[in-house]
This record gives C-alpha cells, sequence and structure tokens, in this order.
C-alpha cells in the first residue's frame, strides 16, 4: 500500500536531476556511463586520425596542458555540487597569476601557495557574501568575475608581467625516465585530496544534501552555511593554484591569462556528469569531464578546425549535457 | 420544470469509472459520480483517497486512463483548463491562482479580455465593466480596479470565485464549480461568507465542494460521496448521516482505539519534567508561550493556521530564533541557535514538508537515517561504513521499514516507509529526548499512519517528550497526554487528555477560533 503521490502535483518543487546513482531506468544508466563511453569513443577517434596521439609523449603533452583545467574544474564542481555557482574561477586565476607574478622577486617558489592562499581568501570572501547577505552566486560571483579581474588588470598595470629566473622551475618540469610533467603530479594530487576527503568523512553526503533539498539538510543537522563558505574557499584556493600553475608555463601572468577558461571548466564539469542543479556529482567524474574537453581540444586540432571554433563547441557542449541530465518531468518552469 | 422534465434532465455532470494509474500507484480505481443542476455536491476522502487527482481530471490537468466524463449527457475529453472552461467546468484552487500585482479585473479575465483589448491594448473602462458583472454574479462590492495583493484573503477567494463564474458566459449554459478545499485557510467568518456565497452560487451553477472537514461538508451539501483509495465507497444524504459515520467510511473502520493505540497512553503526571519553556516569543508571531511537557508526555499542540504553532515549534528546534524567552530540557537551559546544537541536545524534528524538508529524497535509506547523527558513525572525522551499516540494518529492522535495500533512494519508498527512516534518524544516537512532530501523519494511509501511532506511544514508553501538531482534532485528542490550545500566538486553553476522559473535538475547536 502506497500513498498516492502523483507525479506533477507538486508544482513548486524545484528543478531537479535525475539521480544517476539509483535510477535503474535505461536512459538513467546510459547517461550514467555516457561520459566514460565519450571519452573512449574521442580518443579512439582521435587515434585513428592521428596514431600519434597514443603515444606516451603526446598523451603526457595533453596532460600536462590540462592541468589549470582539471584544477580549476575540481574546486568548482564542489560549488556546482551543493547547488551554487562559480562563474568566478577563470577570472580569479588570472588575477593570481599577476599575484604570482609580482610576489616571485619577494618570495621566490612561495609566490604560488601564496596566491593559492590570496585565491581562498577571495573565494571565502565570495561565500561570505553568499551566504551571509542571501544573494544568489549567480550574481555574487558574477559581480566577482569583473572585480578580480579589475584588481588583475589594476596591479599589473594592464600589462604582461615576465618572471625571469628558475623559482618556479618545480612547477613546470619533467620528471624521472618517463617524463612526467610535474604539473600534472601536482594537479593529480589536489584530485586525490578532494576525492579522499570527500569519500572518508561525511562531507561528500553533506555536500549533496545540500544540493539536493538544502531545507531537509538544515533540517538534519547540516552545517549548510559552514560547508558553502568552505566549498567557495576550495574554489578559489584551486583559482590561486591554477594561476600559479599557469604562470610557470608562461613564464608570465596577466590580467586575462586564464579567461577563456571559464566555459571549459563548466564544460568539464557538466560533461562529467555533475549536475548542474546540484546534489550529484564528484571529483572522478569531473576527471573524466576534463579528459573529455582535452581530447576534445586536441581532436579539433588534429582535424584542422580553427581553434576559433573552439568556444563554440564547448557553448554547445555545456547545452547539450545539462539537457541531457536534467529531469524535466520535475519542472514546473525553467527560469 | 415539471418533476418528469427534472427526471429526464441529464446530470449535468456525470464521472462514470474513471481510471488513473501513475507507474507504482493507483490514484483513479473507478470512481463514478454525478453533479444535478444547482446541487451543491460534498466529496470527502483522507489525503490519497485521489481527491486532486480527480480534481485535475476535471478541469484538464490529467488525463485519465480509462472511462468517462460526460457533461449534459454528452461524452467530453478535457485537455487543457482552457477547454475545461469553455465546456463550463472551473476550479477554484486551494492555493490561489491569482496574479498578486495585478488588478482584480485583470485577474478574473486573464485569458478571457474579449472585448477588453482592442488591438493588443487594454480597454481599462471595458475591462472593470466586464469583470463587474462577474463580481455582481456573486454580489460582492470588491472593485475591479483594486490592486489584487491588497485585498484579504476572504475577499481573493470571492475574486477567484466570480473569476471562475466567467466561463459560465464562455460555455453554453450553466458552470460546474469546483471548490478545492476552500476553507482551509478561513477563519470562522470568514467561512460564513463563502457558505453564504455557496448559497448563492447554486441558483446559477452546480457545485463540488472538496473538503476534509466533516462537519462543513454536512451542513453545505446536497448530497456526499465519500472516496477511499481512489473509489467512490459510498453516497449519503446529510440528513440522515452524521460525522462519526463519514468519517468511519473515509478512514475504513473505527476510527478510536486501536487505530490510535490509545490503551498504550501511559500515565505521566508523576513523571519529571523534561522540556521546559519559558515566555517564549516570536516577535509578529507569538508571545510568552509558556509549557512544560514530562518524560514519555505527548502534548498536542493545537491552533489554525496564523495561531504561531509551527514557528514556535520551529524555534524549540532552533531553526527559528526566539525574540526572548527560555527553552530547557531537563532542567538545563538551551536557548538554540541552529538545528545542530538541537540535535546534539537529543531534540529531533519531523517536518510537515516530508519531501522538501523532512528527507534528502535522492539520497539513500541509509544516508538518511545518519545524517542528522553521522558522528555516531564516525571515527573522528571519518565515517565508518560498516558501523553506518550495521546502525541503519538495526533501526530499519526496529521500525519495519519496508526498503529493497537500505541503498535504494529513500524516494522510492511508499511514503509511510519514508515517514519511518524520517523517525529513525532522530533515534540513531540513542539519546533522543525532544520530539517535535509537525503533521508526522500528512499524506499517509490509514496503516501507515496507524505505525506512525504506534511508534510515538514506543517513544513515549522510552520516556521521550514529544510535541505533536497532528493533521485533524481527532488525531490530537487520541494521541496527546494534555492539549495546549493557540490562538493569535498565545496560549489560550489547556486541557488534559487522560483515556476515556478526552475532550470533543467540539470543545477543542471553540478554544481554537
Amino acid at each position: 500500500m502506497t500513498t498516492v503521490h502523483p507525479p506533477g502535483m507538486k508544482p513548486t518543487e524545484a528543478i531537479t536531476t535525475i539521480d544517476l546513482r539509483r535510477t535503474t531506468g535505461i536512459r538513467a544508466q546510459v547517461l550514467r556511463f555516457m561520459p566514460i563511453g565519450v571519452l573512449a569513443l574521442l580518443i579512439i577517434s582521435v587515434s585513428v586520425a592521428n596514431p600519434n596521439f597514443l603515444r606516451p609523449n603526446s598523451l603526457l603533452t595533453a596532460l600536462d596542458s590540462s592541468t589549470p583545467l582539471l584544477v580549476l574544474a575540481v574546486g568548482a564542481m564542489l560549488v556546482i555540487l551543493c547547488g551554487s555557482i562559480d562563474l568566478s574561477v577563470a577570472a580569479l586565476a588570472s588575477m593570481c597569476s599577476v599575484l604570482v607574478a609580482l610576489w616571485v622577486p619577494a618570495l621566490g617558489g612561495w609566490a604560488i601557495p601564496a596566491a593559492a592562499l590570496a585565491g581562498a581568501i577571495a573565494g571565502c570572501v565570495q561565500g561570505l557574501v553568499h551566504v551571509i547577505a542571501q544573494i544568489p552566486s549567480f550574481i555574487v560571483t558574477l559581480g566577482g568575475l569583473a572585480v578580480w579581474s579589475g584588481i588583475g588588470l589594476i596591479v599589473s598595470g594592464a600589462s604582461t608581467i615576465g618572471v625571469t629566473g628558475s623559482e618556479l622551475e618545480w612547477a613546470f618540469m619533467r620528471l624521472g625516465p618517463a617524463r612526467i610533467p610535474s604539473a600534472a603530479l601536482i594537479a593529480l594530487a589536489v584530485v586525490g585530496v578532494f576525492a579522499l576527503v570527500l569519500w572518508a568523512t561525511p562531507l561528500k553526503r553533506w555536500y549533496e544534501a545540500i544540493g539536493n533539498a538544502e531545507p531537509a539538510a538544515a533540517i538534519a543537522g547540516v552545517p549548510v552555511s559552514a560547508l558553502k563558505i568552505g566549498a567557495f574557499t576550495a574554489s578559489g584556493l584551486c583559482a590561486g593554484l591554477a594561476g600559479g600553475l599557469l604562470v610557470a608555463r608562461t613564464y608570465s601572468g596577466a590580467p586575462n591569462l586564464a579567461d577563456s577558461l571559464l566555459l571549459p571548466v563548466v564544460a568539464a564539469i557538466v560533461v562529467g556528469g555533475t549536475a548542474i542543479t546540484g546534489g550529484y556529482g564528484g571529483v572522478g567524474r569531473t576527471l573524466i569531464g576534463v579528459l573529455i574537453i582535452t581530447v576534445l581540444r586536441v581532436g579539433l586540432s588534429v582535424a584542422g578546425v580553427n581553434p576559433s571554433y573552439e568556444q563554440i563547441v564547448y557553448g554547445s557542449l555545456v547545452i547539450l549535457a545539462v539537457s541531457l541530465t536534467i529531469d524535466r518531468s520535475k519542472f514546473a518552469f525553467v527560469k | 420544470m415539471t418533476v418528469q422534465e427534472m427526471i429526464a434532465e441529464p446530470p449535468m455532470l456525470e464521472i462514470v469509472d474513471l481510471r488513473k494509474r501513475y507507474s507504482e500507484t493507483v490514484a483513479l480505481d473507478g470512481i463514478s459520480f454525478e453533479v444535478r443542476r444547482h446541487e451543491v455536491v460534498g466529496l470527502i476522502g483522507e489525503n490519497g483517497a485521489g481527491k486532486s487527482t480527480l480534481l485535475k481530471s476535471l478541469i484538464g490537468l490529467v488525463q485519465p486512463d480509462s472511462g468517462e466524463i460526460r457533461l449534459h449527457g454528452s461524452k467530453v475529453k478535457l485537455r487543457s483548463i482552457s477547454q475545461a472552461g469553455a465546456a463550463g467546468i472551473g476550479m477554484v484552487f486551494q492555493e490561489q491562482s491569482l496574479i498578486p500585482n495585478i488588478t482584480v479585473a485583470e485577474n478574473i479575465l486573464l485569458g478571457s479580455e474579449g472585448s477588453g483589448v482592442r488591438g493588443g491594448f487594454y480597454r481599462w473602462k471595458e475591462l472593470a465593466r466586464r469583470a463587474q458583472v462577474q463580481l455582481d454574479k456573486i454580489g460582492c462590492d470588491i472593485d475591479p480596479r483594486a490592486i489584487t495583493e491588497t485585498l484579504s484573503f476572504a475577499d481573493r477567494q470571492l475574486v477567484e470565485i466570480a473569476k471562475v463564474l466567467a466561463i459560465e458566459e464562455r460555455s453554453n449554459g450553466e458552470p460546474v464549480v469546483l471548490l478545492d478545499e476552500p476553507t482551509s485557510v478561513l477563519d470562522a467568518d470568514e467561512i460564513e461568507l463563502l457558505f453564504a456565497q455557496i448559497e448563492r452560487l447554486r441558483k446559477h451553477a452546480s457545485v463540488v465542494f472538496v473538503s476534509h472537514r466533516l462537519d462543513e461538508v454536512l451542513r453545505i451539501s446536497d448530497r456526499v460521496y465519500v472516496l477511499r483509495n481512489g473509489q467512490t465507497v459510498g453516497e449519503y444524504d446529510p440528513a440522515t448521516t452524521d460525522a462519526t459515520e463519514l468519517h468511519r467510511m473515509m478512514i475504513g473502520r473505527d476510527a478510536q482505539g486501536s487505530h490510535y493505540h490509545e490503551d498504550r497512553q501511559l500515565p505521566v503526571a508523576e513523571a519529571p519534567v523534561r522540556l521546559r519553556v519559558t515566555g517564549a516569543t516570536l516577535k509578529g508571531v507569538c508571545q510568552a508561550v509558556s509549557f512544560e511537557v514530562r518524560k514519555g508526555e505527548v502534548l498536542g499542540l493545537a491552533g489554525v493556521q496564523g495561531s504561531g504553532r509551527e514557528e514556535l515549534c520551529r524555534a524549540l528546534f532552533g531553526a527559528m530564533a526566539l525574540t526572548s524567552g527560555e527553552i530547557a530540557v531537563d532542567d538545563k537551559v538551551v536557548n538554540f541557535s541552529s538545528p545542530r546544537p538541537a540535535i546534539r541536545e537529543g531534540f529531533g524534528f519531523v517536518p510537515a514538508e516530508r519531501r522538501t524538508e523532512g528527507m534528502v529524497a535522492t539520497m539513500s535509506v541509509a544516508e538518511n537515517i545518519t545524517l542528522p547523527h553521522i558522528a555516531s558513525v564516525s571515527r573522528g572525522p571519518f565515517l565508518d561504513r560498516r558501523a553506518e551499516a550495521t546502525v541503519v540494518k538495526h533501526w530499519v529492522e526496529a521500525l519495519r521499514v519496508k526498503t529493497p535495500t537500505t541503498s535504494a533512494p529513500l524516494a522510492s519508498l511508499s511514503g509511510g516507509n519514508q515517514q519511518k527512516a524520517v523517525l529513525a534518524r532522530w533515534m540513531v544516537s540513542g539519546d533522543l529526548r525532544v520530539l517535535i512532530l509537525d503533521h508526522p501523519t500528512r499524506g499517509l494511509d490509514v496503516g501507515a499512519k496507524s505505525e506512525v501511532y504506534r511508534l510515538i506511544r514506543d517513544l513515549s514508553d522510552q520516556g521521550i517528550a514529544t510535541v505533536l501538531m497532528a493533521d485533524s482534532l481527532e488525531e490530537t485528542i487520541a494521541m496527546s497526554h494534555r492539549i495546549i490550545v493557540m490562538k493569535d500566538g498565545e496560549v489560550a486553553a489547556e486541557m488534559a487528555c487522560d483515556p476515556g476522559a478526552k475532550p470533543s473535538p467540539v470543545d477543542v475547536l471553540e478554544a481554537m477560533i
């Protein structure tokens, strides 16, 4: 005997996404494994078009080039997991790249951790504004995007700041006989720490609870405000670190260095299978999403596509991925 | 019209064997009834009896799987509200459907402005005139140019009725007006006004009056149908039946005794005080409310909407901040700023909105059960998944939560089993002391309700102090040791509720309004 709860009877329910973990429908199962299938398909097509792609060296290069994206995406995923969004990550990374370039003469290699800290503080401020003033994260971080860009422009004097010397070498070198890029190791360490902490502690389910049903999470005693501020702080930390990694790659910091990464970051997160509406997602999925974007980028260049088209691809991809995972049967309307 | 003609005339509205199934649940299981001309028909049934689905079918929001809807003897297919309106069926929604920031006239004529619009522009005078025609039908003096949100709630309901009557001009002949729980948000005076309107309405319409307040249905209806489990289980003449009989029919068995496990109500007069609330004040909501709940006692909190009891209970749990006042548990003063410290002190809260507040629907049964007391299945900051599995298994069995596995999403369970899991989460720590229940049986079927009552009695045996806001007065009276009636934010009455000497619903109702 069950109570009658026909679908559609509660028109006020928020937008929800299909829970891919536990829903047993064929469509859900297809969607669940789709990211990894897409990745496999992409790798196969790119390597058919250009067999050189599968060589260790080009794989490592691809991995290396994707490290800023990976670090940014893992942080931003956490914010999306709790149902908010962080649009400021790329701008914040740009600002931090300027800070790193400015600080290297004084701090040496410590400029990167210092910039990560600056990023964390910026993220924390955004989180506080979002939580305490109850302003939608979309607006807070869109405003933040402009603020961090502006600060980057001001402190850099609107120019690229070169880094000379070898203080940042550790973040951009090839290690050992396998020639592993150190940036990739740093990024994977970040991913590993995030994944481990989320898995071993109640954090992951707390974030999922907030993303799925914030009022229910609050009633269950989940420290909603602190966790949200924490997510924005972590996202800012990752942005700062990504800025540092970019400086190490390019030997310079610039107020727009990472700006083009915003769309790929969001694309990687949703293509990996994290729900844009929150409540479902994870580090592993984000890693897969980043790999998809990376292989896609390589594939586009192998196919001889003009890089100008990349943004069009990412834009379409974001819309497509979200349209596949949103459960429209629970929509009252879409804002 | 002669008697013969009246008999020969087909009913205004006829429902024949209507069926509707949603994947797991049968909402309508062959409902049949008819509404005659100028008749007020009462429809009653518990939550989940199929009332909402039935009404939605009648206004084209839900497509039944089989069965017929006949208007004036001919079969109709209704695919939208406007189609239903054109056919002559309109509904006054329980949650009002008016747009607050536009005028009354605009609301009444929304979507059927006709000559009120020319060349894409509003002709305000014409609009007001046409709206006035509808308002005149119910004889009210609301200004069609008033902004809707400036009206009182009862006036807005009158506007809703006027809006529905506008379908009269669009369809051929007199309309059928569906009133979905129209009294649930009205006070006593407003209810009287509404009833006068219904009497007026029946002169040029047929009315279907849906309510779970049996006394009202009996008073206003010419005939009453009882719905249960998606079926019409009885047709009654209000002149020859009473509320008790209807209620029995509605829930499918005798309401008293075993259903509420009243024999298990333990004496608590000697028990030590567990929860003491002194001078609790929430600005604009309630003033200086004081009461005590003893160990093992169930305190019923009665009151109409706006009495402040819901807010007060949220404040006890820390989900709202008290302006002033003091809360003490086992003689220790605790004033909570958020639910987290309340949970640590052994408070539990079952909110009325189970699906949005009570549980995280997409998370598993296990994750939902351990969510508030996750520390009890953790070692330091780390989750102990093995300990969690053991704890969850224990409580799922103890509370008889029917679930395929503990990793199934909680949303996939039936309402009753969801609610049991929601109750289980507060017991996990083993130190539950105060349990606040806000409509814990809302939306549950009869069997599941009885199980929740049994659980409340079990908790009572363990010395837990319970504050109960129940779905109905019957439930409040049957489950409570004592009842506090709140009115306009103050304690209006307190009554003992000993087994065998329970107050009658009328006694409690009188204190409420």
